[in-house]
């Protein structure tokens, strides 16, 4: 185990910081300088966070790569970082969307490069450090520090209307975090006695397991609810407004129907590196924070309120995609596919199979990877004609082949045409929904989204892309230059590999989500799992001035040698194996 | 008659104060037999006298506590604490004065002289514990901010500010003084220490008179700190005031009116029902933190919106004064509990840890709050134009527009301190809140822990407000930008933001000195 292993979460999450301090000391005038720094701090990040990704061992303990030092042992808040299978593979994404997104911006971006760059760089910390904080103050932290870069990239660097768009997202978005860190102050307050309240995810977990399950039998059988704990009780009582918190603030984020309406806005008046981080990235904030916190937290609210969850997101579904059809701006269309797509995500967990679960983690990546591609190709369109409307193009195909060639492959993952990486998600989200004790209504209307999904995205393609040129200022337009070919290549790369060897990723999510479903049927009757498989094993807390990390003993694999099942978690009560704790250093 | 002997060593607790009123008369003596026509010695001879005080406090920090002066007055680490806070505040005051005073050619030994007269007034009263000498303090220290508020004695506002605080001033140190004779009359001292002992009876005989008594002296507390229904006057009083001087009011005057408070009730809570000063405080906290807030949200002016974000955070502060009042005994069903099922304190948390947890708290939140109030106000003095000001634009939102891009520097520091003001992480104000509401949740008072989150999440739309427009809008075309190049202006707002965000990030060096300063004190 290496000083890198130990440390190589927070070297990931805080290099962008870094360069943007280095950013911050170079001349303004400097446009090429900047950019070569942050793309320079982008590829090291991605080069790191690929080797995360590969050093995380799917067969191996849930939290790996873990590092904890003391922060502030007052107010039970400790640095306390690691990631599971779904938080390797959203950071692996984080990192791998950052070197494309300078890239996507080259040109794109030709005033105030400075700010923009550092903007950039903060707000890569920000998402990182969200996916791997394992203390949920921290998480708040990175969750609310992402909103400020966001709010500037999309309100400085945006188009015409970006300030209304920008204030739309801050004011939604601050409102939903807000009502969160409501909710993880009364988890706080209630899930150990004063004295020994820690902010500790899997403290805090741990500490609501057992209440969690007398939940889940009171919610079998009333007779148990007169025998219940104190912290059941008050969990009975604040339990379903904390989750209520939680679950506004992640559907803001999400976006679920019906706070979505900042969405579109945000979308079409961000610029391209806005657009791609939104969809990428950020959106996944919310889904993840549904996946890490409020169903493991609150299992009987979500037991409860389930069906109506699935309910909204299957209305997501549907509304997005027709929405879609109704659009004639074609960000504003990527933007409304969007809820559609996280829509799919949501009922894949709110599923609670293992399938429908894996099956929404990988959506999550798919979402990234082709919506991401869509708003940079399209971003480059938009470069050389300055407009979004679809009427305005026809026939581009005829004047740019390679461009379109790329675009039709991001639109085929988008659409979930096998072989590309949408068809894998979206099938396991549909099976594990099938398999579910859903109703199968829901089921079957989500099906419809994907027929939708098609119609739309296709009618799209076709009309931008095909037939004659019917504007003389489209007759000029230059296919993709080299930049272009290798930043919009990566994306098409990915969605082919996603969507031919999914294994590779499918085995680091699996784990996860069968974890993710055992926790949220900790409070349904007759089908919760022994405690040894749900009890989260992190790191304790240092001794003073010290630090502990955990590193996974095994070497790095290649990702498309032969793929090992996921077996279920070893036992992970007890002192967990290899964890080092580091003295004090004078 | 009997002359009391005092001992020398009774003076020893007295030098930051002594030192204080050295330097002030320093500073009066310069402008009689310096004549140089620069005064920029001023500032750093102020700012030596200063860091000298502060350095003393700091350093008597964790001696235990003892009466001196025949129990006139006490020295203990909570009067450290609290002196420390007053020589932060003064000390950043001063450095965004010279600037701020050389651009209307204002700058006088008297302005520093009466800095720090009152600065010796507050750091005296946070260790008084007779009455009358605590009201002497008050005045001291009201006199002195009297006079600064109309320093700049040439536009409208300063006079009319000056006249409206010394109006309202005079009138609530009268109630203060007339609680205080209640008081006198019911227990025939006004010492605290006595009072503590004669107390029970007192309340026994006459109850009326000590709850009066009571009331008035915490009416006359809660005009000092702005709390509502008391706070009509800061709105005008801060806008009319110089800056800094504002910047000097909303800190250090209010810290010191705070611990004057808390000593005082401390000592009378102990004789009645503990009861009674919880639903006082909390009810002053409530009123305070809802009302504070929702005025400084329609506020265009810059200025008055921070005057109403300092009743608000009076009101924050006012629910850890709260917190101190609650025991383990108290009454069921008081009005004041939220979660039904927990006990009033805190399983496994003594009376005397919950006591020394929410005081940790409060001296944590008056330095957190010190130090970005008197940055923002910073940034405020810096911006402002003196021929603004009779046209009342110079402290408009507008003033602020494309800030970020004509002063980088500036514009981030005031984002910070938005930002802590609202109680965004990673930031001072945050963990002073994080404190605060803890302890309240601690001792059962939920009901303002809930009222705090939400009137902060609300706080958050008015700060974000200044930071949209130094980031967001564009800068005014004609706008001729503010030469006030002051090395005093630049360092306070580079410390303060400092500050601010190392404290934010790592409170945990403060926070520990501080729960062993009140541990200590409370402890005893």
């Amino acid at each position: 185990m290496s000083f890198l292993d130990t440390h190589l979460l927070s070297f990931i999450v805080f290099l962008p910081l870094v360069f943007a301090g280095v950013l911050a000391m170079l001349p303004r005038e400097e446009h090429g300088e900047l950019r070569v720094f942050s793309l320079i701090a982008m590829l090291t990040g991605a080069a790191l966070g690929v080797y995360a990704y590969l050093r995380f061992d799917p067969a191996g303990p849930e939290f790996q790569l873990l590092y904890r030092a003391r922060w502030f042992d007052e107010a039970g808040i400790s640095y306390h970082v690691g990631v599971d299978g779904i938080a390797v593979s959203l950071l692996m994404l984080t990192a791998f969307l950052g070197p494309l997104v300078v890239l996507a911006s080259w040109s794109f971006v030709t005033e105030r490069v400075k700010e923009f760059h550092i903007a950039l760089l903060v707000l890569q910390t920000m998402m990182l450090g969200a996916v791997v904080s394992l203390d949920l103050l921290l998480f708040y932290v990175f969750f609310e520090g992402m909103l400020i870069p966001m709010y500037l990239l999309v309100g400085v660097w945006g188009s015409e209307d970006r300030q209304m768009a920008a204030t739309k997202f801050f004011v939604y978005t601050l409102g939903g975090s807000l009502l969160m860190l409501i909710a993880l102050l009364g988890v706080y307050f209630i899930a150990m006695p004063a004295g020994s309240r820690t902010f500790d995810y899997a403290t805090v977990y741990n500490a609501f397991l057992s209440a969690n399950r007398e939940l889940g039998a009171c919610r079998g059988d009333p007779a148990a609810c007169a025998t219940l704990s104190p912290l059941a009780v008050t969990l009975r009582t604040w339990g379903p407004w904390m989750f209520g918190a939680c679950v506004l603030a992640y559907a803001i984020k999400v976006p679920m129907f019906p706070v979505h309406t900042w969405l579109p806005d945000a979308h079409v008046q961000a610029p391209v590196a806005g657009s791609i981080i939104l969809a990428g990235v950020m959106l996944k904030m919310g889904t993840f924070g549904f996946w890490r916190f409020a169903f493991p937290l609150f299992p009987a609210a979500t037991q409860e309120f389930r069906v109506a969850l699935a309910a909204i997101s299957v209305v997501g579904i549907v509304y997005g995609a027709l929405m879609c059809l109704a659009q004639r701006d074609v960000k504003k269309l990527i933007a409304y596919s969007s809820v559609s797509h996280l829509g799919f995500c949501m009922l894949g967990m709110l599923a609670l199979t293992v399938e429908g679960a894996t099956g929404s983690a990988y959506q999550m990546l798919n979402h990234g990877v082709s919506t991401g591609a869509l708003f940079l190709l399209f971003g480059f369109l938009y470069e050389r004609r300055h407009t979004r409307l679809m009427s305005d193009y026809g026939g581009i195909a005829r004047v740019m082949p390679l461009f379109t060639a790329a675009f039709l492959v991001a639109t085929f993952s988008s659409i979930a045409v096998p072989p590309t990486n949408g068809f894998v998600g979206e099938f396991l989200v549909l099976l594990g929904t099938f398999k579910s004790d859903l109703s199968l209504v829901l089921a079957v209307l989500a099906s419809t989204g994907v027929i939708l999904g098609a119609a739309y995205m296709l009618w799209m393609v076709q009309k931008v892309f095909f037939g004659q040129v019917t504007h003389g200022e489209n007759q000029g337009l230059k296919d993709l230059g080299g930049r272009e070919v290798l930043t919009a290549l990566p994306f098409v790369a990915l969605v082919l590999v996603m969507g031919l060897r999914p294994q590779p990723f499918l085995e680091r999510l699996e784990p996860s989500a069968r974890r993710l479903v055992a926790r949220a049927n900790v409070a349904r009757p007759g089908a919760a799992s022994p405690d040894a498989e749900l009890l989260i094993s992190a790191l304790p807390l240092p001794p003073a001035g010290g630090t502990v990390a955990k590193s996974p003993e095994a070497p790095p694999r290649l990702p498309l040698r032969p793929a090992r099942l996921a077996t279920p978690p070893s036992s992970p009560s007890g002192a967990p194996e290899g964890v080092r704790v580091a003295p004090a250093s004078p | 008659m009997r002359v009391p002997s005092i001992p020398a060593a009774d003076f020893l607790p007295l030098v930051p104060a002594i030192i204080l009123l050295v330097g002030a008369c320093v500073l009066l003596m310069t402008e009689v037999f310096l004549r140089s026509p620069s005064r920029g010695y001023q500032a750093p001879l102020s700012l030596f006298f200063t860091g000298l005080a502060g350095a003393v406090s700091l350093s008597s920090a964790f001696e235990p506590a003892r009466p001196v002066f025949q129990g006139f007055a006490a020295q203990d680490p909570f009067s450290s604490a609290v002196t420390l806070v007053v020589c932060v505040a003064l000390g950043l005051a001063v450095l965004t004065s010279s600037g701020f005073l050389r651009s209307r050619n204002a700058e006088r030994g008297e302005f520093y002289a009466l800095m720090l007269f009152a600065a010796s007034g507050m750091s005296l009263l946070a260790m008084s514990t007779e009455l009358i000498t605590l009201f002497i303090n008050i005045e001291v220290l009201s006199v002195g901010t009297y006079a600064l508020t109309s320093y700049l004695r040439r536009g409208t506002r300063p006079a009319e500010a000056g006249f409206k605080y010394f109006i309202l001033g005079a009138f609530s140190s009268a109630i203060l003084l007339y609680g205080a004779a209640l008081l006198y009359g019911a227990t025939g001292s006004t010492k605290l220490s006595e009072m503590a002992v004669v107390l029970p009876a007192a309340l026994a005989a006459q109850p009326a008179l000590v709850y009066a008594g009571a009331l008035l002296v915490a009416g006359g507390f809660a005009f000092k700190v702005a709390a509502v229904p008391f706070h009509m006057w800061t709105p005008d009083v801060y806008e009319g005031a110089p800056t800094p001087v504002t910047a000097l009011m909303s800190a250090g005057v209010k810290a010191a009116a705070f611990a004057a408070m808390i000593r005082v009730f401390l000592v009378l809570g102990k004789g009645m029902d503990p009861s009674v000063p919880l639903a006082l405080f909390s009810g002053l906290a409530y009123l305070t933190m809802i009302v504070g807030n929702l005025l400084a949200l329609p506020q265009r002016n810059v200025k008055r919106m921070l005057a109403y974000s300092s009743i608000g955070h009076a009101g924050y502060l006012l629910v850890g004064v709260a917190a101190l009042f609650v025991t383990a005994e108290a009454p069921a069903g008081d009005g004041f509990r939220f979660f039904g099922a927990t006990p009033l304190l805190a399983p496994g948390l003594s009376e005397v840890a919950a006591r020394a947890d929410a005081l940790k708290g409060l001296l944590f939140y008056l330095l957190a709050y010190t130090v970005t109030t008197v940055g923002s106000f910073g940034v405020l003095a810096a911006l402002e134009r003196s021929e603004d000001e009779p046209k009342g634009t110079a402290w408009d939102l507008d003033r602020f527009a494309g800030l970020a891009q004509r002063r980088p520097g500036w514009a981030f520091a005031m984002a910070v301190f938005m930002l802590s003001l609202g109680g965004v992480p990673p930031t001072v104000g945050f963990m002073g809140k994080l404190l605060i509401f803890r302890s309240a949740v601690d001792t059962g008072l939920v009901g303002l822990a809930v009222v705090g989150v939400l009137t902060s999440a609300a706080a958050i739309y008015y700060y974000l407000r200044v930071v949209v427009a130094m980031y967001m809008r564009p800068a005014p075309e004609d706008e001729r930008i503010p030469v006030t190049l002051s090395w005093g202006t630049e360092l306070a707002l580079a410390l303060s933001a400092l500050a601010v965000v190392v404290l934010g990030i790592l409170p945990g060096t403060v926070t520990d000195w501080l729960q062993q300063a009140s541990t200590l004190w409370l402890g005893q």
